[in-house]
């Protein structure tokens, strides 16, 4: 019993240090799913649960950071919580000094933030594996559809990301 | 300005990443990701797994204050029989919820594809569910048969009869309480199937007519199941009735 405690908190070490090395992908997971600092954290704690809960299972089949980003963004989409439509660019006004930072891009990308997080859930899932250079093959494996429906989704979703930015962009000016 | 149709997807990608930037995350160390994984789930499927893991322990406890009840009222046949009964229906029913507990684990985990697990919690929602709840009705039914022989003995050393109002009383508590729970959880779960309806539309057209047919099939074979259930609440309202109104 204490060995399989002492096997346990080892395994629970070992793991924490693997998600810490990979939070990257758990960031732009609750990033893009969660419109405030609170709502951020709540989710990303959830996702390391779920992580831990779905570690046993995990088999190395596949990358750890694909394995993990399945984690992350079934999550995320099952997530529903009533009364949260707080908009994202509330969210971004309250890392004013970072755009600040980068100024000179800092209005695209808060425009392209914007976008993606009026998609729905499926689309802001397939844009964010492919923002962040996951093949069409791995994004079809994650969402469990097909190649050809990954790349018809694809150019679907970035014209709709264009007429948001556009639309954005005429309601700012 | 920006235009997608202006940029290649290179410049596109390059600029997601520095919007990484942007969000301002925490940088957290492994101590505090221990902290996050020994933390409790909020989310519906946890929530799932902890009502069908609090039934069976339920489910045991009452087996044993049967099993007991079974021996204070020793030399009371209709009490024995009644007490035996009971036992006999939940030895199976704790087995199936068992395995209702393991298929439901299947289904929850969160390595599967989107599709997949988006699927099968609808099915489970829209099929299994249902039957989760019976098994709950039955374990409140003779929890409370149980429960009331252990009373009755401690307060009065044998079963006090009750009279027909008496018995209204109790089973229309009974009834109420198990419709209350039947309706809330109709209502959370309600909400979720819509949002998992609207998530595999949403990844493909499709998906939720190859969906709705398998759910058709599962609540065919199901559809036993939920009877045989059914008749288990309904010998459980006799057993209370035969108990309490010395039949």
């Amino acid at each position: 019993m204490k060995n399989k405690t002492k096997v346990q908190r080892s395994t629970k070490k070992e793991f924490s240090e693997r998600i810490r090395e990979h939070q990257g992908i758990i960031h732009k997971v609750t990033m893009v799913y969660t419109d405030g600092p609170a709502d951020r954290e709540d989710l990303f704690q959830e996702i390391c649960l779920q992580l831990w809960k779905s570690y046993p299972r995990f088999r190395g089949e596949a990358k750890f950071s694909t394995w993990m980003y399945r984690v992350a963004l079934n999550t995320a989409i099952s997530n529903v919580r009533k009364n949260r439509n707080k908009p994202v660019h509330e969210f971004l006004n309250e890392n004013v000094q970072l755009i600040d930072e980068i100024q000179l891009d800092g209005d695209q990308v808060r425009l392209l933030y914007r976008a993606i997080a009026a998609l729905n859930r499926i689309d802001k899932a397939i844009i964010l594996l492919w923002l962040d250079e996951k093949s069409y093959d791995e994004i079809a494996s994650v969402m469990g559809t097909s190649i050809s429906n990954v790349s018809v989704k694809l150019v679907r979703i970035k014209r709709r990301l264009e007429a948001l930015i556009r639309d954005a962009e005429k309601h700012e000016l | 300005m920006l235009n997608l149709n202006e940029m290649n997807d290179e410049k596109l990608k390059a600029m997601w990443s520095k919007a990484e930037k942007l969000a301002g995350t925490s940088d957290y160390k492994s101590p505090a990701i221990e902290q996050f994984i020994s933390g409790r789930s909020n989310d519906a499927a946890s929530k799932i797994r902890n009502m069908i893991i609090l039934d069976i322990a339920l489910k045991t406890l009452v087996l044993a204050v049967l099993i007991v009840d079974f021996v204070l009222f020793w030399g009371t046949f209709h009490v024995m029989v009644v007490t035996v009964a009971g036992a006999v229906m939940l030895i199976p029913l704790l087995f199936y919820q068992k395995k209702l507990l393991n298929r439901f684990t299947l289904t929850a985990y969160n390595g599967q594809s989107t599709r997949d697990k988006l699927a099968s919690m609808l099915t489970y929602l829209k099929t299994r569910f249902f039957t989760t709840l019976l098994l709950v009705a039955i374990t409140y039914l003779f929890g409370f048969i149980a429960g009331s022989l252990a009373y009755f003995y401690a307060a009065y050393g044998y079963v006090r009869q009750l009279d027909g109002v008496d018995v209204m009383v109790f089973l229309g508590f009974i009834v109420i309480g198990i419709l209350f729970n039947f309706l809330v959880n109709r209502a959370q779960v309600n909400y979720q199937i819509k949002h998992l309806e609207l998530c595999l539309s949403d990844l493909n057209e499709n998906n939720l007519a190859l969906v709705s047919e398998n759910i058709e099939l599962q609540r065919k074979q199901d559809r036993s199941n939920k009877i045989l259930l059914a008749l288990v609440v309904i010998v459980g309202f006799v057993l209370l009735v035969a108990v309490f109104m010395n039949v």
